[in-house]
């Protein structure tokens, strides 16, 4: 699973992506439970942030699995 | 409804061609400029980032979803990422529908809705106070900006005046990161492959095998053929293919990776066989069929290599058995290298006392071999005048390198000038400082015009201006290793794509002997089967390390001595 970061996410994680390993898929709770293991500094943003799954804005209930591309939308401020 | 949507890194035509004439009688256009002030501060310009394919995909959803209320007919809409100036287009939109009404309430609706949904962001600002900063503003509030943590300038210190703004070792990447941006592809032949990454998904152009092969020397014949006696019908070498129909009693004599003749066989190793004249039998039957089916390995048109591989021997042979003989890879940099510093004598000469012999230089190009790039190295003197003329003279490398890298010269002592020549040479300074040991006085600036659009096409570069990114790396040995592995690496990676260095976690063997220091640091290490020995280095100028180091442990500021067995982050290097 690739996992990238956008804005100011990347100044939380210190990187634009990473590769995480679900055993076989995660719920909601369980992805940011690994993310905020892994970057403290993401728990800041949680409340803000919107999780994308394939590009497309991930349900509340969505499980998340090994071949997922999952983005980590802060809030957006285009145009 | 006709939709189009571009991300685009450079300025957004002053005209966009509307659609052909068809249903609509309303073509309304919409450009957001970026404003002079952003949060209430003078700004010259913005950066934008965005995710593209999901900023595609919500476009499109939004539109559809929209034109349910309002009936769109046709959208182009470009967004411009990268760094905009004040007054330039960050977005346009054309929006098509049958009447006016209906073209100004889906542009409003179209608006409001993109800027909740669609992944683009503002980035940062960049201020127009302070020029000589450089310094980009994030404008998200909880991040502290580069720079924050400055060291003042010692006044009369040095010849030029010290402009120190100290990075931490994150924002010095997502600084690298977010300046370079990626090459365009090219195409290339093998021998220009190796080290270079693969832009493009490779498939099998065939089923591999192309059909069922014998893996041994042997007899085939149908699979479940109980037959006491077999026939020998015929011989099938390596390179023969004669498909015909086996049937019950029926044999092919086969040699290891022969094409069998037709579906369904098994082979009996020869050596499972007794053979009298064109008769055999078989002494032994096996639960082996010895043979491999076709498209066992691959299937014709299943993705065998992925973008973002560095090709090496292996992948080239793949490669080669798949047909693929010009693979889309990224471009071959050109990196023009400077060494200062008038202690430094070469490594066939004997120096000096208060000479050393120079190290760097052979440092530098064996790191740039792994990345496929043509290197142009050359000495600089050590006085900013004649340095400027030496330049002059090599004005031709200079215009062709992607990459300038200088070696020494990046303190502010008197005699460091580097960072005013990459001033002189039109280098805006990202940073110049990074809060790293070894390694702290590490400059990197990127050229005015330097950023290349993702997207641009091959062949429109021009030759001249081509510089795009400059570091100015610490003198000593040890620093350069460190350097290059952590932010020049970055740098190439991201020009011409391929994985970024990751730090990897580990377990210490021994202790790693460091009193409490207020800088992170790339500790060298020797990565062992058993885990990481740190190795001994008393200073940046090291370089009896530099031999057996294949890992650089991150030892964060404030952390002292570690013990054996503690957890560690860890970079680790190829050795070539």
């Amino acid at each position: 699973m690739r996992v990238l970061f956008f804005a100011q996410l990347k100044d939380a994680t210190g990187c634009d992506s990473i590769e995480l390993a679900p055993p076989v898929s995660w719920n909601t709770q369980q992805l940011w439970a690994e993310l905020l293991q892994k970057f403290p500094g993401l728990a800041a943003h949680r409340a803000n942030v919107r999780l994308s799954r394939n590009w497309e804005y991930a349900a509340a209930d969505a499980q998340f699995s090994k071949e997922d591309e999952v983005a980590l939308i802060p809030p957006v401020s285009g145009g | 409804m006709e939709i189009e949507f571009q991300l685009v890194h450079e300025a957004i035509a002053e005209r966009v061609s509307p659609p052909p004439p068809g249903a609509h009688g309303a073509w309304l256009e919409f450009r957001g400029i970026v404003r002079s002030e952003e949060a209430g501060q003078k700004i010259s310009a913005l950066e934008y980032e965005a995710y593209p394919e999901m900023a595609k995909r919500e476009i499109r959803r939004l539109l559809e979803e929209i034109s349910s209320r309002h009936p769109c007919l046709a959208a182009k809409v470009i967004h411009r990422v990268g760094i905009i100036p004040v007054g330039e287009t960050a977005i346009y939109v054309g929006l098509a529908a049958s009447h006016r009404t209906e073209a100004i309430a889906l542009l409003a609706d179209f608006m409001d809705r993109l800027k909740l949904d669609v992944p683009i962001w503002k980035r940062r600002a960049l201020p127009v106070e302070d020029k000589s900063r450089k310094n980009h503003v994030p404008l998200a509030p909880s991040v502290s900006p580069p720079g924050g943590e400055r060291v003042a300038a010692r006044s009369g210190e040095g010849k030029f005046p010290a402009k120190t703004s100290m990075v931490s070792l994150d924002e010095a990447l997502a600084g690298i990161q977010s300046h370079c941006r990626l090459l365009p592809a090219v195409r290339a032949v093998f021998e220009e492959c190796p080290g270079r990454v693969l832009r493009e998904t490779i498939c099998a152009s065939e089923d591999f095998p192309d059909g069922d092969r014998s893996t041994r020397d042997g007899y085939a014949m149908l699979q479940r053929d109980e037959s006491e006696t077999f026939q020998v019908v015929d011989t099938l070498h390596a390179a023969d293919w004669k498909p015909r129909e086996l049937k019950t009693g029926e044999t092919v004599r086969v040699a290891t990776g022969a094409s069998l003749p037709c579906d369904n066989l098994q082979v009996v190793m020869q050596e499972h066989i007794e053979r009298t004249g064109d008769q055999i039998k078989i002494l032994r039957r096996e639960s082996a069929t010895n043979v491999r089916r076709r498209g066992e390995e691959m299937r014709a048109g299943e993705a065998v290599l992925q973008p973002g591989v560095r090709l090496g021997a292996g992948a080239l042979a793949l490669l080669a058995s798949v047909g693929c003989t010009r693979p889309l890879v990224g471009p071959r940099l050109h990196v023009c290298h400077f060494t200062t510093g008038d202690e430094i004598v070469s490594p066939d000469r004997k120096p000096r006392r208060g000479q050393i012999r120079d190290s760097n230089s052979i440092l530098i190009r064996i790191l740039l071999q792994k990345f496929s790039c043509d290197v142009e190295q050359a000495r600089l003197p050590e006085d900013f005048e004649l340095a400027k003329s030496a330049i002059r003279n090599r004005q031709s490398a200079i215009d062709n390198a992607d990459v300038l890298l200088v070696s020494g010269g990046a303190s502010v002592g008197d005699k460091d000038f580097t960072r005013p020549l990459l001033e002189w040479l039109g280098f805006e300074i990202v940073f110049s400082r990074v809060n790293l040991r070894p390694g702290a006085p590490l400059i990197f600036g990127i050229h005015g015009k330097s950023s290349v659009p993702a997207n641009q096409p091959v062949g429109s570069l021009t030759p001249a201006g081509r510089i795009r990114v400059a570091f100015g790396l610490p003198g000593n040995p040890l620093s350069h290793f460190v350097c290059f592995h952590l932010f020049v690496a970055a740098a190439l990676v991201r020009l011409t794509g391929g994985e970024l260095p990751t730090f990897r976690r580990g377990t210490l063997v021994a202790k790693l002997e460091d009193g409490p220091n207020s800088r992170a640091t790339l500790w060298p290490a020797r990565l062992q089967a058993a885990g990481l020995q740190p190795l001994a280095w008393a200073s940046s100028g090291d370089v009896t390390c530099l031999a057996e180091t294949n890992a650089l442990i991150h030892v964060p500021a404030n952390s002292g001595p570690l013990a054996p067995g503690a957890e560690v982050d860890f970079l680790p290097i190829t050795i070539e």
